[in-house]
């Protein structure tokens, strides 16, 4: 009789660490680059971004920053693209390359996504951040964030085509 | 006949002293306008059509700008509460003049187009409201960088001209 409790017990739990699992698998992390805004941090850190218990996590080597999503003004998507042989390395390559096929580097880019948010700290005063990550990621991470309290003023594009197809129903 | 040579010669030579010193004198700058804290206010979206990361990185490199230059002993962002606690504060607003966003790709093959460029109107008002200083400052990257760079020339920029216009009591000059 013990141990078919015990063997219950261990299922329940077993379950339940499995649920857990399954639920952070679900939310959204990707890698990002932190272009500028966090204090103490220099900019294009290198790191990882995720949405978890209510604030935006990003993790990098020596630490990790975390902002309350409520406390978020604003948070808006853009696309851009950057050099894909970038910094001092695609500078001086690009003029030091042979027969002048370093003017060719320019042209090898990748796109990405950017994110910019403002918030307010504890004493009320704002502060803005630039984050790059990899296209299509940065959709996501806006949704989450506004799941969990944060404004933007820019409403996703998706939702932006919903309502306007709502509201020209609505008409007919 | 020798003496009267070399006495005109050293008047000659003094009255040029005297005339330089006065020029000097006339050219110096104006005294500075005394400020202990700025306020940094973020710059209105309402404006001319400027990205959010343009916004948001000309706010952001404003402040570090300043707060490396240490102009002011204390450099407040826009809201900060402990702002309204500060004496001889001002207030810095910036609103778009011109944007123009240049192409990377082409700034660094043709070397001449694709410059990105912003002018932006600098005005540094006291706690009544009255303007102290107005400055339109441009930030522009030509060659090497990405976009965002202009704003970090004109934050450079911007913070020089708050160097030579104001100082705070307790900062040596």
């Amino acid at each position: 009789m013990i141990s078919t409790v015990r063997v219950a017990l261990i299922a329940i739990t077993l379950s339940f660490c499995f649920s857990v699992s399954r639920a952070q698998q679900a939310q959204t992390e990707t890698g990002a680059v932190q272009l500028i805004g966090f204090a103490g941090l220099k900019e294009n850190t290198k790191g990882r971004l995720t949405v978890i218990n209510g604030s935006l996590h990003f993790t990098y080597s020596k630490g990790y920053v975390d902002v309350c999503a409520a406390s978020i003004e604003d948070v808006v998507t853009g696309k851009d693209s950057q050099r894909l042989i970038g910094g001092t390395f695609g500078t001086v390559a690009s003029i030091a390359a042979p027969y002048g096929s370093g003017s060719a580097l320019p042209f090898f880019r990748k796109k990405v996504d950017i994110l910019t948010i403002q918030y307010r700290d504890a004493d009320g005063g704002l502060h803005g951040a630039i984050f790059t990550m990899p296209r299509g990621q940065a959709d996501p991470i806006k949704k989450e964030l506004l799941a969990q309290g944060a404004h933007t003023s820019e409403p996703i594009l998706a939702d932006l085509i919903k309502n306007l197809s709502d509201s020209r129903e609505e008409k007919r | 006949m020798r003496t009267n040579l070399r006495n005109a010669l050293a008047a000659f030579v003094l009255l040029t002293l005297c005339f330089a010193g006065h020029l000097r004198a006339e050219t110096k700058q104006p005294a500075k306008m005394k400020a202990s804290a700025v306020e940094v206010k973020m710059i209105p979206s309402d404006e001319l059509t400027l990205p959010p990361e343009f916004r948001v990185s000309l706010y952001e490199n404003l402040i570090e700008q300043l707060r490396k230059r240490a102009v002011f002993p204390s450099v407040y962002r826009d809201g900060d509460r402990n702002a309204g606690n500060a004496a001889d504060l001002i207030t810095l607003e910036c609103t778009v003049v011109k944007f123009k966003k240049g192409n990377e790709t082409l700034r660094q093959v043709t070397m001449v187009a694709g410059a990105t460029s912003m002018t932006l109107r600098c005005e540094f008002t006291d706690k009544n409201g009255n303007s102290l200083l107005v400055r339109d400052i441009t930030g522009k990257v030509r060659f090497f960088g990405g976009n965002l760079k202009a704003t970090y020339d004109f934050a450079k920029k911007t913070a020089k001209v708050a160097e030579e216009n104001f100082s705070s009591a307790s900062r040596r000059s």
